[in-house]
């Protein structure tokens, strides 16, 4: 191939072949990303116009028509002393899961970046429940919380506690739902803390020690300020997804027992799929996501200062 | 490297001057310390080993074994039998077959547009570029919850409720998969791609044969992730099946284990061979996996 290729086919005055080469060149880029993009925005914006249109409209599937009724649905599920219930739930649930699984995922990164032997196989073992299909882990854990052939009453007897129906008494649902909810994603959540601190330069803490600084204002004015932007990604991410939280609680509870689990997800997902009432459900969908995207701006406006020692 | 300290030695130890008290005792709190970090991560380690380990040593367990009260730990007669009643029982080898179906093939067809996206916005100026990529990774936020009613209605619309058509068509792309990849190839220089147009290759040449290449790594990354994310996928297909023809495994186990809860052995044994790939998967992979999370964790 000769490397002057293109020159040589304009000045040969093969005119076609040199457009042809232009517009290949100035199409690529779309038709490199096109795929991609129409799969994605397909099933996410065009569903959240469709959605937020719906919100609108009685709807039901079962109807031929959908009229429109303003904010019937909104003003509907404001008044709905369940919507509530479920709402204090979730944020019950994520109250219960976030800062919890945070401290115990970074305390772990922690434990593990202190170069102990082994860090592999530890983070593997960790890691290992985020990888297993939540709501199979959800029949493992309904399994283990069984009140009479269930190990976890024999685990909580050995500490002297006394057994419960851990899914089944409303006192304790809530509480056995977000144990397992830690369970589950304080691997992920330690593999980026740890990734984190193994990005945090050695001549900080050799300076630290040269100064005399203990292990916790080593951590204290070091660790901990370097590793913010981190901790903001993982709380941001974590309340978002906490307040998603669904299959788990499909499978563990089905948003019982009287509705002490019911979150506003499952609670969307009754009124849709149970009660065909889609304009509402569409409704409720677009107060959690105005919730969660209201909770998200708070979080990046007060914590959201970046942290830079270069 | 330290001589061993008995009595004696410590309180010599501790006589001599200042300077090298200090020193043994910062030496004693090193060995403590590192003995609590080794039992603190033990212990968490074995807390989250406990559900996979009571699983594993459940599913040999005989039926009547199982519903003795107290629990036994380790099975008494340990039997292969729930392996093969399961398939007799239920159509367990069809689920089977549904999750690799809906796995595999998103799979392929989310790596190809991922890295093609990726490849497009990291490469190129094009008019709307930044829009589009803010676009997408502002949509990243979106909670699946608020759009899955519209889908549901959508999809309904479109015919493709019940079908594998309509399990597969959400999931042939993903926000994460571009940005990884964006990622990924923004390290890759320019002067590379311009050599190989200056000899004449098309754009998809050079994707074809410079680009992927190079990038195999984070291929095999967003393989596995997408991967694992399909095999666990809940949400969307519990709403899109509802023939038992078209269960996938994470549909099916809890449906069974809702339903006939008095077979427990058999869904220990279904629950262990549907996450077994996996975990063995995640055995061989781990390094993707981690650098992976590294790159996206790290850049949101």
């Amino acid at each position: 191939m000769s490397a002057e290729a293109t020159t040589i086919r304009r000045r040969g005055g093969n005119e076609r072949k040199y457009r042809m080469y232009r517009l290949q060149k100035a199409s690529a880029p779309y038709i490199f990303i096109l795929p991609g993009v129409v799969f994605y925005l397909m099933v996410t914006i065009v569903p959240m116009i469709t959605g937020f249109w719906m919100s609108f409209h009685n709807w039901s599937i079962i109807r031929p028509t959908q009229p429109w009724v303003g904010l019937a649905n909104y003003r509907k599920l404001l008044a709905d002393p369940l919507f509530w219930t479920s709402m204090k739930n979730t944020l019950t649930y994520s109250l219960g899961v976030v800062p919890l699984q945070m401290a115990l995922a970074l305390l772990v990164a922690l434990l593990l970046n202190t170069g102990i032997k082994g860090k592999k196989f530890f983070r593997l073992l960790y890691y290992l429940p985020v990888i297993t299909p939540l709501s199979i882990a959800a029949v493992i854990w309904t399994w283990m919380y069984h009140p009479n052939l269930g190990i976890f009453n024999q685990i909580v007897s050995i500490i002297g506690l006394q057994p419960q129906d851990w899914l089944g008494d409303p006192n304790w649902a809530m509480f056995s739902v977000i144990l397992v909810a830690i369970w589950s994603g304080i691997g992920y959540r330690m593999v980026v803390y740890l990734a984190a601190l193994q990005g945090i330069p050695r001549a900080y803490y050799e300076a630290a020690a040269i100064d005399g600084a203990g292990r916790w204002d080593v951590f204290k004015y070091i660790t901990l300020p370097l590793l913010k932007p981190t901790t903001l990604y993982i709380l941001v991410t974590s309340v978002i997804s906490s307040f998603q939280v669904f299959g788990l609680i499909n499978v563990l509870t089905g948003g019982g027992p009287l509705d002490a689990t019911q979150v506003v997800v499952s609670y969307i997902f009754k009124r849709a799929f149970g009660d065909l009432q889609f304009g509402l459900a569409a409704a409720m969908s677009f107060v959690l996501f105005g919730i969660i995207l209201l909770i998200t701006v708070i979080q990046w406006k007060f914590l959201g200062r970046e942290v830079t020692y270069e | 490297m330290s001589a061993h300290l008995d009595n004696s030695s410590l309180d010599s130890a501790l006589r001599k001057h200042n300077r090298h008290e200090f020193g043994e005792t910062a030496k004693w709190q090193r060995i403590i310390g590192r003995a609590l970090t080794y039992i603190l991560v033990t212990l968490g380690a074995i807390m989250m080993a406990l559900p996979f380990v009571w699983l594993i040593l459940s599913s040999f367990k005989t039926l009547q074994e199982i519903s003795i009260f107290p629990p036994t730990f380790f099975p008494r007669n340990p039997t292969l039998a729930n392996f093969t009643e399961v398939f007799e029982r239920i159509p367990f080898a069809r689920y089977y077959m549904n999750s690799i179906i809906t796995s595999v093939l998103p799979t392929i067809v989310t790596v190809i547009t991922c890295s093609m996206a990726g490849f497009g916005f990291a490469k190129y100026r094009f008019v709307g570029r930044n829009v589009l990529f803010w676009v997408i990774l502002s949509t990243m936020m979106v909670p699946f919850p608020a759009t899955i009613v519209p889908l549901y209605v959508m999809m309904a619309k479109a015919g493709l409720i019940n079908t594998y058509a309509g399990l597969i068509i959400v999931g042939l792309s993903s926000a994460s998969g571009i940005f990884l990849m964006r990622q990924f190839m923004m390290t890759i220089p320019d002067e590379l791609l311009d050599a190989a147009r200056i000899d004449g290759a098309s754009e998809f040449r050079i994707f074809r044969q410079i680009i992927v290449p190079l990038v195999k790594p984070a291929l095999a990354t967003q393989t596995l992730f997408t991967f694992t994310g399909h095999w666990g996928a809940y949400i969307w297909p519990l709403i899109c099946v509802n023939s038992d023809r078209l269960r996938t495994l994470p549909l099916a186990i809890p449906y069974f284990s809702g339903q006939y809860f008095s077979y427990q052995n058999l869904i220990n044994a279904a629950s262990l061979m549907a996450i077994a790939p996996v975990l063995i998967l995640f055995l061989f992979t781990q390094r993707y996996f981690v650098e992976g999370i590294t790159i996206t964790g790290m850049k949101g």
